[in-house]
């Protein structure tokens, strides 16, 4: 066997692991909280949570084939704006988050859908 | 007598000493747990009241960053769970037209508010050479808050969100120059406790405050945060997360959520008419003197009418007072104080900038305004009434 063909075994081989790595299977987190930033060209949100004072950034990737809803609807990611409340699941990677589902359930200004 | 007339004298006997043991019982002092509690409830409020007084060093979950090294060196005066002298700093930056893709208010989150700690370890200050958390200079508003006793928040909490949204006027249909309206946490659901009454419940209070107070990570807050949006050098941070249990954080949660108000002192002819006063001239509208709780898994929260005067919600105090912005609430906009124990304060309004009750309510602007007016309308006598009322709560 070349060295080239021994090379592209270990290549292939590889490669799947390497994406296992980068991606979990399952979410393992979930959230409810105000978008702070959308970042459409970086497919990337930043939402704002935490615990009484302790508030916190939590940024997250939002690959292409995530599902972004609204009451059932689909949504664009440039749909989504700062001060939506969104209820996201989502999933560690290496180098920060990934985000499985994103839904809107609210605005900060008026509160969540269907409550008073 | 025959057996069943024994019967029924013998719980006439009960119920005349349990009316007289209530009518006898001792008016709730400082410190003092919410009456009705069982042997085991009790219990658990005095080893919760121990974890409340805990001292934390760095080597047991203190800091990096800190303002106090535990809940009671906030909360001191004149017993565990009152009040304190320490003015802490909170920062945010505010743009009536928001840039593009912004919401009108930032926190600062990102940069380390909206709480900028003023206290660092010494295993921090060696490691980045600071002495507290800079605030950025994106701030546009830097607040002082002072630490109000919180005596009676257990019962602030149980009061249902219903009856908070239901004095809820924000477009003054009423016509009455007053417009509360609720503030909401990130995640949609109503605040109300808090200056601007972001948090929505006294446990989120209670875990987010030993993070962002104390710099303690507990099970529900496990993230240390930053210093200025950076992460903490690891040698500056050795215990591991949480840096207290579940059992102990639940036992600080039961201390704090069990602590009775005050008891109003009784009223005389002065106070009678001073409490009159208060309400002639409209205080009333958003102190509002009493709240009810709803129903609940502990007896003494449950079904109590709270003295609490405030209504929970916010309001525009004015330019003077206005100072950082909050999720939905504006520099300008607060959340009326609740007055159950001002007596025991010493100092007044969330930054703690007015020495006396007269000061305080002389500082009060926007949709107080009118009432403020009365207040200085009112004969000295009427005026020192009103304040002698105050003081009986």
């Amino acid at each position: 066997m070349s060295r080239c063909v021994l090379a592209s075994f270990c290549i292939i081989a590889a490669f799947p692991t390497a994406a296992t790595a980068q991606q979990p299977s399952a979410p393992t987190h979930s959230m409810q909280g105000a978008v702070r930033v959308v970042d459409v060209r970086g497919r990337a949100v930043e939402v704002t949570t935490g615990v009484g004072m302790a508030l916190r950034i939590v940024r997250l990737q939002v690959p292409a084939d995530v599902r972004v809803t609204a009451a059932g609807a689909a949504l664009a990611l440039s749909q989504l704006a700062p001060g939506d409340i969104v209820r996201v699941s989502y999933g560690g990677k290496p180098g920060g988050y990934l985000a499985y589902t994103i839904e809107r359930v609210g605005r900060m200004a008026t509160g969540l859908e269907g409550t008073p | 007598m025959n057996r069943r007339h024994r019967r029924l004298a013998g719980w006439g006997v009960v119920l005349v000493l349990a009316a007289g043991s209530a009518a006898c019982r001792r008016p709730a002092q400082p410190g003092d747990p919410l009456p009705g509690l069982s042997k085991v409830e009790r219990a658990r409020f005095d080893s919760g009241r121990v974890a409340f007084e805990n001292v934390f060093t760095p080597g047991t979950g203190l800091g990096p960053l800190f303002n106090a090294d535990g809940c009671a060196e906030c909360h001191e005066e004149p017993v565990t769970g009152g009040a304190g002298d320490e003015i802490e700093r909170h920062a945010a930056a505010f743009h009536a037209t928001p840039p593009t893709g912004a919401r009108p208010c930032d926190e600062l989150v990102a940069l380390g508010g909206p709480v900028f700690q003023q206290r660092v370890t010494p295993a921090l200050r060696a490691a980045v050479g600071i002495d507290s958390e800079p605030v950025p200079p994106e701030a546009t508003a830097i607040a002082g808050r002072s630490s109000p006793d919180i005596f009676g928040f257990g019962l602030l909490d149980a009061v249902p969100d219903s009856e908070i949204l239901a004095r809820s006027d924000p477009d003054d249909r009423d016509r009455d120059g007053i417009s509360g309206r609720p503030n909401r946490f990130f995640d949609g659901r109503l605040g109300r406790f808090g200056r601007k009454a972001l948090v929505p419940t006294l446990r989120e209070f209670n875990d987010g405050a030993t993070v962002a107070e104390q710099g303690v990570t507990n099970p529900t807050a496990p993230d240390e945060g930053t210093f200025g949006g950076r992460p903490f050098p690891p040698e500056t941070d050795p215990t591991p997360e949480p840096e207290i249990s579940r059992e102990t954080i639940d036992l600080v949660d039961f201390f704090v959520r069990l602590l009775a108000p005050p008891a109003p002192l009784r009223l005389n002819g002065q106070t009678r008419h001073g409490r009159a006063a208060f309400d002639s001239i409209g205080c009333a509208a958003c102190h509002v003197p009493a709240l009810h709780t709803a129903d609940g898994p502990i007896l003494a929260l449950r079904h109590r009418t709270v003295a609490a005067y405030t209504d929970l919600l916010l309001h525009d105090m004015g330019p003077e007072l206005a100072d950082i912005c909050l999720a939905n609430a504006t520099p300008s906009e607060f959340r009326t104080e609740p007055l159950m124990g001002v007596r025991l304060m010493t100092r007044f309004l969330h930054d703690g900038r007015a020495t006396t009750l007269e000061q305080a309510i002389e500082l009060h602007n926007g949709e107080a305004a009118r009432s403020r007016d009365r207040f200085r309308t009112l004969t000295a006598e009427d005026r020192a009434a009103l304040v002698a009322f105050l003081k009986t709560l």
